[in-house]
């Protein structure tokens, strides 16, 4: 079952269409990585599926539910999110930050020291959010996410301005959430490497148009091992390649052409060598994620 | 009733009291400065005295406190950028009456405790004649249904703008206004918000040029002005509210 769904989900801003067409399927019990480069419409589709952003067109069911102003409050009841920067009252501590969530979600009290404590923040819920760091305001606006429990958390760039250590602990906790509390897990971010770390199902947004939507198996499937092959002359070799059922395609002066065994590529040189024709290279390549993100996004991999 | 709690709540610290406080002590000293000066003669006016001065420095004192009270609840919130967790649990109409919920009690509290303080100064004073407990309790009620006006403006701009200066701008130009729309013919005091402070003042004054004489009464307010106040306020309302819950966070 998906936890959300949308269906051509636009967003127009002056004549800008910001979110274009985007069908999004989120499995529940995932965590699904929403990729794309800094102004890709990532945060604008988030706060459309929350309810904080009216769409221009298209529909929104979170929770098998259709959302729109009737139930958005009631489905929200079951969904914590962390958009942009974390909100907080500067004035106030985190806990008494936390009682105000506490209070709008109509939840337990107790919630509020269990979640300090998931986030490694009770030590300092007495003293006021306007003296915390960034990493534990950080900490704070998911713990407020996770207050009531809910059964979809929506991250958006959870790890911004967090240090190396805060970012490792932040993934740690994120990938653990599904398992812990059964939970679905969104979580945008820029970079490809963070995703690649934490999600098990990615979309991928580029200019308000989705580009890929899968498994993180189905992406690491496109990085797949290949053969380069550089004759000296490529049009004949490529004849020989088919002639021999072996698909190829030009690329770059290379023919790129799937990994063979060992013996297959023996036998196919020597083919190669008996009409005449000089091998420059035979390399084995791999194409990174990082190629992968920047074909489908026409960036470069951290934006 | 629970986004009002929390309001009051999420001012913890934010020094409202203070606030209050002060616009307690600069209308006490205004009108401590005022008395003073005044002879025997003045003085026999009394309660009349007293209440016309009073919505005089209503006028000055009251928009920019208004203002101020107006920015210190609505200003933590785009602080803290709090909109984007509020609007994912409450409605935005929800919030706003809320917050227009908590400026009416601390509005009432802070006039009726005004209102307190200058009976016991009256008191003090030995006026004449009987305590015009009715008349006062009247005042009272212009007074915080001015300032509700007032209010629902400041909101609506502080709501609008996360930059207080806005707001705060707008509250000083009202306490100007409000003061030397007094001297503005009723006409065009009509359409100065800030101006209702006096237009609906409960003692008229009446000033001789031949003897030099001045002489107060009693008056009441015009029905025309109060329902042109509650159509200012339902203008402010309405503008104000609109534009808050359209906003995209």
């Amino acid at each position: 079952m998906n936890i959300i769904e949308t269906h051509d989900l636009c967003k127009q801003y002056g004549n800008a269409l910001r979110v274009a067409h985007l069908d999004l399927d989120v499995p529940e019990g995932s965590v699904y990585g929403f990729l794309g480069p800094n102004g890709a419409g990532k945060s604008t589709t988030l706060k459309m599926i929350l309810g904080l952003v009216r769409p221009s067109a298209g529909s929104i069911r979170v929770l098998g539910k259709k959302m729109d102003g009737g139930n958005r409050l009631s489905v929200l009841q079951q969904v914590g999110s962390l958009i942009e920067s974390p909100s907080y009252y500067g004035h106030l501590t985190g806990e008494e930050n936390l009682r105000i969530v506490q209070t709008l979600r109509g939840v337990s009290e107790r919630n509020i020291r269990e979640v300090l404590q998931i986030v490694r923040l009770d030590g300092q819920r007495g003293k006021r959010v306007a003296c915390y760091s960034l990493g534990m305001k950080q900490r704070l606006g998911l713990a407020a996410a996770l207050l009531g429990y809910p059964k979809l958390l929506i991250l958006d760039e959870p790890t911004n301005g967090l240090d190396p250590a805060g970012i490792q602990e932040m993934r740690e906790l994120i990938c653990s959430l599904p398992e812990r509390f059964g939970m679905t897990v969104v979580v945008s971010s820029h970079l490809l490497s963070e995703i690649d770390q934490m999600a098990n199902h990615v979309a991928i947004i580029r200019e308000g148009e989705l580009v890929f939507q899968d498994t993180l198996e189905a992406l690491h499937g496109r990085s797949r091992h290949h053969l380069a092959l550089r004759t000296t002359n490529n049009a004949m070799a490529g004849a020989i390649l088919h002639e021999n059922s072996l698909p190829c395609q030009e690329e770059d002066g290379y023919l790129i052409l799937p990994i063979l065994s060992d013996e297959l590529a023996a036998q196919f040189t020597r083919l190669l060598a008996e009409r005449r024709l000089g091998v420059i290279r035979l390399e084995e390549r791999q194409k990174s994620l990082e190629s992968i993100f920047l074909e489908l996004t026409g960036k470069a991999a951290s934006l | 009733m629970k986004l009002l709690k929390l309001e009051f709540y999420k001012c913890r610290r934010r020094k409202i009291v203070l606030v209050c406080a002060a616009v307690l002590a600069v209308e006490l000293i205004w009108m401590e400065a005022f008395f003073t000066r005044q002879d025997t003669e003045d003085l026999k006016w009394g309660w009349m005295l007293l209440l016309y001065n009073l919505a005089m420095v209503d006028a000055i004192v009251l928009p920019i406190s208004v203002a101020a009270l107006a920015s210190r609840n609505c200003e933590l919130e785009h602080k803290g950028n709090t909109w984007k967790l509020l609007e994912t649990m409450a409605r935005p109409r929800q919030l706003y009456v809320a917050k227009l919920a908590w400026g009416t009690l601390v509005l009432a509290a802070l006039l009726i405790i005004r209102s307190g303080i200058f009976l016991a100064v009256g008191i003090m004073q030995g006026f004449q004649g009987g305590i015009p407990w009715g008349r006062f309790g009247l005042f009272t009620l212009i007074s915080w249904a001015v300032s509700m006006m007032v209010y629902t403006l400041q909101q609506g701009l502080s709501l609008r703008f996360s930059n207080q200066a806005a707001a705060l701008v707008c509250g000083i130009a009202g306490s100007f206004l409000g003061v030397l729309s007094m001297l503005f013919p009723p006409a065009l005091t009509r359409c100065v918000p800030w101006g209702y402070y006096g237009l609906l003042a409960l003692v008229g004054m009446d000033w001789d040029a031949a003897t030099r004489v001045t002489a107060f009464h009693w008056q009441w307010p015009e029905p025309a002005d109060l329902i042109l106040l509650l159509l200012w306020a339902a203008g402010f309302l309405i503008v104000g509210r609109t534009l808050f819950v359209r906003k995209e966070v």
